[in-house]
């Protein structure tokens, strides 16, 4: 999927993806390669900016850690992160069951045209 | 964060990370955090190539391509980063280098200048103001200046080259504290993003262009003044020529010298 695509949605899938437990941004990235089938590609510079913003929107907290030799910023969801998560996560349930509807009628339609 | 210099060999990572630091805004620690955090990335997924088969400048080339562009990290597009702090500092070393050695090459001017003047005389330096076109005034003041002579005209070409020999000494005297000023400034400006701001002999390949244009100007004017005037006041821009052909020369020599010790290094 192209990284445009996805720019929108890079919030959400960065508190989901921290919200399975506390990582640094190359683990962050890797891990949402990992649960996407490596559908989700995006330049992984694109990350930091958006772990920043959402540290200092009071959604994540971070400290730092020597982890495999490399000192590393070590990001966790905060209880306003955990409630954001939620919040963000019912609205696009709620967005993607309607475009599935609407789409499902449309491709309904379609094949009843052409039979 | 290894330390880097001018000298060190190039490390694609180290050089990301250069023009990384000098994009970033932020508090100090901000910018450090985030650099630390980049380096980090980078090293991991430069050791994910290594540890796949890769060869390391492979490696490196892989991690940089999947992190993307300065401007990614740094969330603004390419065009809103703003003006490179090392950008800034090559710029004002390069302007303190050529006007330096230009201010220098015009005190040099004015060695040959007096070299001219002893061997050829004032009229050959100095062209005279034509009849008419300054008053009595003027002479007395030349005059007063010049007491071993009566000749209003003689006295004026002295005292026309002498000026000029004073402009040009004051000139070198500046460019030889434009010049004391690059090389303070290039020791306290030695980290590599710096160095690396410009293309490596901008600033000679830059010098040598401008000295080889105001030496082409000035022996231009040479023929002219030979063909228009029988010689007259040629003394000023050939001295001016020759000073600005040697430094075109310096320049070029020098860009010659930084190129060569750039492909040694590169191979």
């Amino acid at each position: 999927m192209k990284a445009e695509k996805l720019k929108g949605h890079l919030d959400l899938l960065l508190l989901s993806v921290l919200s399975r437990g506390p990582g640094h941004g190359y683990e962050v990235i890797t891990r949402l390669k990992v649960r996407s089938d490596g559908a989700f590609q995006l330049p992984e510079g694109t990350v930091y900016p958006a772990l920043h913003r959402l540290e200092g929107a009071g959604l994540l907290a971070s400290g730092w850690d020597v982890v495999a030799g490399r000192r590393r910023r070590i990001y966790h969801l905060t209880m306003a992160g955990e409630a954001a998560l939620a919040e963000q996560a019912a609205q696009w349930r709620e967005f993607s069951g309607s475009m599935t509807r609407v789409l499902g009628a449309s491709a309904l339609a379609t094949a009843g045209g052409m039979a | 964060m290894s330390g880097g210099t001018s000298d060190a060999p190039s490390d694609l990572i180290e050089d990301y990370l250069d023009r990384l630091l000098v994009s970033l805004s932020g508090s100090p620690r901000q910018v450090r955090h985030t650099l630390a955090e980049v380096e980090a990335h980078l090293r991991d997924a430069e050791a994910e190539g290594i540890a796949a088969g890769l060869p390391e400048e492979t490696a490196q080339v892989q991690a940089l391509e999947r992190i993307g562009p300065v401007h990614a990290v740094t969330g603004r597009p390419a065009g809103l980063v703003r003006p490179s702090a090392a950008l800034l500092r090559r710029l004002t070393l390069t302007a303190a280098l050529i006007g330096g050695a230009g201010f220098v090459a015009i005190g040099g001017a004015g060695l040959v200048g007096r070299l001219l003047q002893v061997l050829k005389g004032n009229l050959f330096m100095t062209t005279p103001f034509p009849p008419g076109t300054y008053t009595q005034a003027d002479c007395a003041r030349w005059l007063a200046g010049d007491p071993g002579t009566r000749s209003c005209v003689t006295a004026m070409l002295a005292d026309h080259a002498f000026d000029y020999l004073l402009q040009a000494t004051a000139c070198g005297l500046l460019g030889l504290a434009g010049l004391a000023a690059y090389l303070f400034l290039r020791r306290r400006w030695s980290d590599r993003a710096t160095a690396t701001a410009l293309p490596a002999g901008a600033a000679e390949g830059l010098g040598a262009i401008l000295a080889g244009i105001a030496a082409v100007a000035c022996f231009g004017q040479v023929v002219d003044l030979e063909t228009v005037q029988r010689g007259i006041g040629v003394g000023e821009p050939l001295s001016l020529g020759i000073a600005a052909a040697v430094a075109a020369g310096a320049f070029a020599f020098a860009l010659w010298h930084r190129l060569r010790t750039v492909r040694m290094r590169t191979t």
